[in-house]
């Protein structure tokens, strides 16, 4: 595919790292379960901040550990975020994490149990004060013209039916494709979706490694799907699946992945893992949409790309979610719900190439801060994946 | 893929499809728009739109067999397998959970 040099870009806030965010968040980060009632207090009590509160950080170990850390790490250093409240209770974690927030250039403040004494209306007024600080020099940053090999495009799909395979997953596919095409980078999931289609994805890897490694996580998760006893039937094509249409994971799948377009894949990213380079990636992660797409924020993805049937509503808090749906009826319902409407392709009126590139005006607008539905509605949300259980 | 939107020029052009083969290796197509049953359904193949007669109501984005096919047979869609009939079907038939079982992720598969 050729380069595409002449697409626009977007407007956008540089970071001293490189990268370049599409929103200036100040995140409130609560690092532990213990803290995150004060910190959704000094979250409430100052505008301009989002809050990113863990239910666990204690009685973790191993791979369980690291990824939960990873998750943590990667939101502070989320592109859209601007600057990093840390909440939790001893200093010497937080002074970790606080180094490695500071190494990306991003102002970085700490509200700890440990200095206030156990006194959580004492950090909760330590953590207002800081948070205050780090909005006004916050709002103080201005949006630049950047190129659109800038952005880190995640696509994800839920509450799929037929009409997303038929048409929603490929024009995400398009857009995707153009995205690549600029030099910019993006990532799907759900490794379970692709059970039935990693033939299809391993002939696009761009090696062999790459293409061993797409066919062994599917491998792996086949396993422990089938040694559990489980039926994949009714969890995964789920019911709202059945109902549109879909009978298999097989049928599921073949259809989830056209939303990855037809780029090569460069790549496969564990759990909130950060590329190392630009291009299309597949994460080995878990299918649910709320998990997934804290895995993409985690990894630096700016924007969502969320294909649906009839509907779904779940959002990324720190990357804008762009919902999706062909469904005649689902667009004509959910008008505050639906942000690009792909009903026109179902009935033959616009073909898949002006759909994908009426998509990409639309990431390129919400990139430069055209609100999306569910950030006006504040849909957003993280999700903590686990993958081992606590000691 | 022979996608709906692709603007092909042949049969009766988009807006007069019932049914969409993805696939020319496809034994089963899509509905586009909920289907009646005694309804003659026109589908849009790659080799040419053909019209069957439907049994049953066939709903939005579900499928129906485009030919005779035995308990066993495999059916593809998108040009490859997404699982096995457990029941004969007949041509405009539903294809469904009730009808087709996945081949993977199932205990000692």
């Amino acid at each position: 595919m050729p380069l595409r040099e002449d697409i626009p870009g977007f407007a956008g806030y540089p970071r001293p790292d490189g990268t370049v965010g599409i929103r200036n968040h100040v995140l409130v980060l609560s690092l532990l379960g213990l803290t995150n009632p004060s910190a959704r207090r000094i979250q409430r009590a100052v505008s301009g901040t989002v809050l990113v509160a863990t239910p666990y950080g204690r009685c973790q170990y191993g791979e369980d550990s690291e990824i939960h850390r990873r998750q943590l790490l990667g939101l502070a250093l989320n592109p859209n975020v601007a600057a990093v409240l840390l909440v939790g209770a001893d200093r010497k974690t937080m002074d970790g994490y606080a180094a490695s927030i500071a190494a990306s250039g991003r102002p970085v403040e700490l509200a700890a149990l440990d200095d206030t004494h156990e006194d959580h209306l004492a950090l909760t007024d330590r953590g207002i004060r800081s948070a205050a600080r780090l909005v006004r020099d916050a709002s103080r940053l201005v949006r630049e013209p950047v190129a659109l090999r800038h952005l880190f495009v995640g696509v994800e799909c839920g509450h799929s039916d037929a009409t997303s395979g038929l048409a929603s997953n490929p024009v995400a596919g398009r857009a995707v494709d153009r995205v690549i095409a600029a030099g910019g980078s993006a990532v799907f999931g759900e490794t379970i979706e692709w059970l039935g289609a990693e033939h299809v994805l391993a002939e696009r890897a761009a090696s062999a490694a790459v293409a061993e490694r797409i066919v062994a996580a599917v491998a792996r998760r086949e396993r422990a799907v089938a040694a559990s006893g489980l039926d994949l039937l009714g969890n995964n094509p789920g019911q709202e699946n059945i109902r549109g249409g879909l009978s298999t994971i097989e049928e599921k799948s073949l259809g989830a992945v056209a939303k990855g377009g037809s780029a090569t894949i460069v790549g496969v990213l564990g759990i909130a893992e950060r590329p190392a380079r630009a291009g299309l990636h597949v994460m080995d992660a878990p299918a649910f949409s709320p998990e997934s797409m804290t895995g993409f924020a985690a990894a630096g993805v700016q924007v969502m790309l969320f294909t649906t049937g009839h509907g779904n509503s779940f959002c990324n808090l720190l990357a804008p979610t762009i919902k999706i749906s062909s469904h005649p009826a689902a667009v004509a319902r959910l008008t505050e719900q639906i942000d690009f409407d792909g009903s026109d392709v179902l009935r033959g009126a616009e073909n898949l190439d002006r759909a994908g590139n009426r998509l990409v005006e639309l990431v390129r607008s919400v990139a430069s801060g055209q609100l999306t539905w569910g950030e006006i509605l504040d849909e957003g949300e993280e999700a903590f994946v686990r993958v081992g259980a606590s000691f | 893929m022979a996608a709906p939107g692709t603007g092909d020029p042949s049969g009766p052009g988009p807006s007069g499809w019932d049914a969409v083969q993805l696939h020319p290796d496809d034994n089963v197509a899509v509905a586009l728009r909920d289907l009646t049953a005694g309804q003659e359904a026109t589908i849009h193949r790659t080799g040419g739109d053909r019209r069957i007669l439907l049994p049953g109501a066939i709903a939005m984005g579900h499928k129906l067999a485009l030919a005779p096919l035995g308990a066993g047979a495999v059916v593809l869609k998108y040009g490859a397998s997404i699982g096995t009939l457990t029941a004969d079907v007949a041509p405009g038939d539903h294809v469904h959970v009730h009808n087709l079982v996945s081949n993977r992720a199932r205990a000692g598969g």
